[in-house]
């Protein structure tokens, strides 16, 4: 029954929705306000105010960070881990998950089972003797070493999203090429690649954030202290115990701005990412 | 399907094709091979020596890590914190993830930014969460004390997780902080199936909030319901960087789990075999549910084609 005060009733509840989901949202922001907050006050307000909300303004905690706390080198060597590791899984997904959805090949179930075994087993189940092999590999505390460990944490989650966009390509389009007189590789290259390619770059996006947030990898296997990335600098950095929340807030702010921002640029891919692990993973 | 359509290619094409798919996994393999299969295999190694992290050949010794897993003490208080883990860990963030879920439903103006600021602390690196929180739990300088004060509840302020009776709880709410975002993205994307005239025809029958919830929405979201509660699920078992970031398993073992435990035992204590041996049983101990996951997630899809 849709009587006018039935109306100005759902006006009134769509209203009260909106007034609990700002609440719950700021809630929801509190911890990351407060992040960008104590790193734009100056520093001795953050010691004596430490519950005014951007009471002062100063860029000096972040230049502290950025440059005696090392945060400007870990900025870097955190891409020089990251880019190259999501590269490696966003190709060679691609490359598997075509082959694993269509292309015939013996031993094509075996090896896919052996790859998304990978899915269920943690990392920590092999770290150890993992350390120990790279070790004898001579790829401890050592760049290309990291890099394939962490491609590697990404490549089952990868090969299965990327197997999923192949298996939904009709079979018409392949044998449409072929009698066009194009070889399986272009088949692949020019003509399937292509049409994944929005599947393949929200993996990137996935992927990118996953080894940007990666914290043991680069600490278990980087010891000398070589090419640390955001997530291991500012964990030593709060270990160290410092009182001086001013540098620290701003070294948080370094490590996650760059999420932020990914992250509310290309909302769309993220989620696509994350849901299509949940449901497909 | 596949296996039909190969039948009527020629012999050509079919062995192009399987040169080709050799080649196209041929590095995946190679890297899925040498940084987890054989990693994998080593562990399994790994538990049934004796190893410390510098013998040339360590002494076998069978089941023994094993049968000292079963008799450990200090096992069971952190076997314990994981299933408060599972059970506080899957419980709050699904019903928080739902309630969001549906408040947004429908919402339209603004809705983006609602998504954004939900789902925005399940994407941050765990390092930078534990630092944040680590302030709102001060004892002195911390936003939770300050706002118990504020609201006369002064008699509960403590060092959040310097005291062993507070310190799990607090992990866990910025756990449940995170992964509410994760559950009600998948919410939202299930509810956007829902069929919105059933829920119409049932409010001219008369069926309240709670009932149109209980039984019209919630039966059609149950395979995503089910799948969520899994996959939070599991990930209690293997709970690792959050607890290891905000208090390392301390104080005093209070926040302890069975992945600290394993990684304390290690790199600690250089009991590499005994660290080893307990992750792999950690892993083992998920695997009903991620079988249970799977069944799931087959009934799911049926479930999907059918609709």
């Amino acid at each position: 029954m849709r009587t006018p005060s039935g109306r100005s009733r759902k006006r009134l509840a769509l209203g009260g929705k909106h007034v609990l989901l700002i609440g719950l949202s700021l809630v929801t922001l509190f911890p990351i306000v407060l992040a960008l907050s104590s790193a734009l006050k100056t520093r001795a307000d953050v010691r004596s105010n430490p519950f005014g909300l951007f009471s002062s303004f100063s860029l000096e905690s972040i230049t502290r960070a950025w440059t005696l706390g090392n945060f400007g080198e870990y900025t870097i060597n955190t891409f020089v881990l990251a880019v190259p590791s999501t590269i490696i899984v966003v190709v060679l997904s691609v490359m598997g998950g075509y082959a694993f959805a269509r292309l015939p090949f013996r031993g094509r179930t075996v090896l896919y089972y052996l790859v998304i075994v990978g899915l269920l087993v943690p990392f920590f189940t092999y770290m150890i003797p993992l350390y120990f092999q790279l070790q004898g590999m001579a790829l401890l505390d050592t760049l290309p070493g990291v890099i394939l460990v962490m491609a590697s944490t990404g490549l089952a989650f990868g090969t299965v999203f990327m197997r999923a966009f192949f298996s939904e390509l009709p079979p018409e389009l392949d044998q449409a090429a072929r009698i066009d007189g194009a070889s399986e590789w272009q088949i692949f290259l020019r003509v399937m690649v292509p049409l994944v390619s929005s599947g393949a770059g929200a993996l990137a996006v996935f992927t990118f954030l996953q080894n940007w947030n990666n914290l043991l990898v680069p600490l278990l296997y980087l010891p000398g202290g070589n090419w640390r990335p955001l997530t291991l600098g500012l964990y030593l950095f709060a270990g160290g115990r410092s009182i001086d929340i001013g540098p620290l807030a701003a070294g948080t702010l370094i490590t996650i701005l760059p999420v932020i921002v990914l992250f509310v640029v290309l909302q769309r891919q993220v989620t696509q990412g994350i849901l299509s692990g949940a449901v497909k993973g | 399907l596949a296996s039909d359509d190969f039948a009527t290619t020629p012999r050509v094409t079919r062995r192009a094709q399987a040169r080709l798919g050799v080649l196209l996994v041929a590095p995946l393999m190679l890297l899925v091979g040498v940084f987890f299969l054989l990693p994998l295999a080593s562990a399994v190694y790994f538990s049934l020596v004796d190893f410390h992290g510098f013998e040339a050949d360590p002494p076998f010794v069978g089941l023994r890590n094993f049968v000292e897993l079963a008799a450990d003490p200090s096992l069971l208080p952190a076997l314990k914190n994981n299933i408060v883990w599972i059970i506080v860990g899957t419980t709050a963030p699904l019903v928080l993830g739902l309630f969001i879920a549906l408040l947004l439903w429908n919402v339209r103006r603004g809705s983006t930014f609602y998504r954004v600021a939900f789902f925005l602390p399940y994407i941050l690196p765990a390092t930078a969460i534990g630092v944040v929180w680590s302030w709102i739990y001060d004892p002195l300088r911390g936003w939770l004390n300050e706002g118990l004060k504020l609201v006369g509840a002064g008699a509960f302020v403590t060092g959040w997780l310097g005291n062993p009776d507070t310190a799990l709880t607090a992990v866990l709410l910025t756990a449940v902080w995170t992964a509410t975002g994760f559950v009600m993205i998948i919410f939202l994307a299930a509810l956007r199936n829902v069929d919105v005239e059933l829920i119409d025809a049932a409010t001219i029958d008369g069926a309240n909030a709670r009932q149109r919830l209980r039984y019209v929405i919630l039966p059609q979201i149950m395979p995503v319901f089910l799948m969520v509660t899994t996959i939070t699920l599991i990930g209690g078992f293997s709970v690792f960087d959050i607890v290891f970031v905000m208090t390392g398993g301390g104080p005093a073992g209070a926040t302890e789990v069975l992945g600290t435990y394993a990684y304390r035992n290690a790199f600690q204590l250089n009991r590499m075999s005994y660290g080893t041996a307990l992750a792999l049983v950690i892993a083992l101990l998920a695997v009903p549910f991620t079988i249970g996951l799977n069944r799931l997630q087959r009934r799911m899809s049926l479930y999907r084609t059918g609709a």
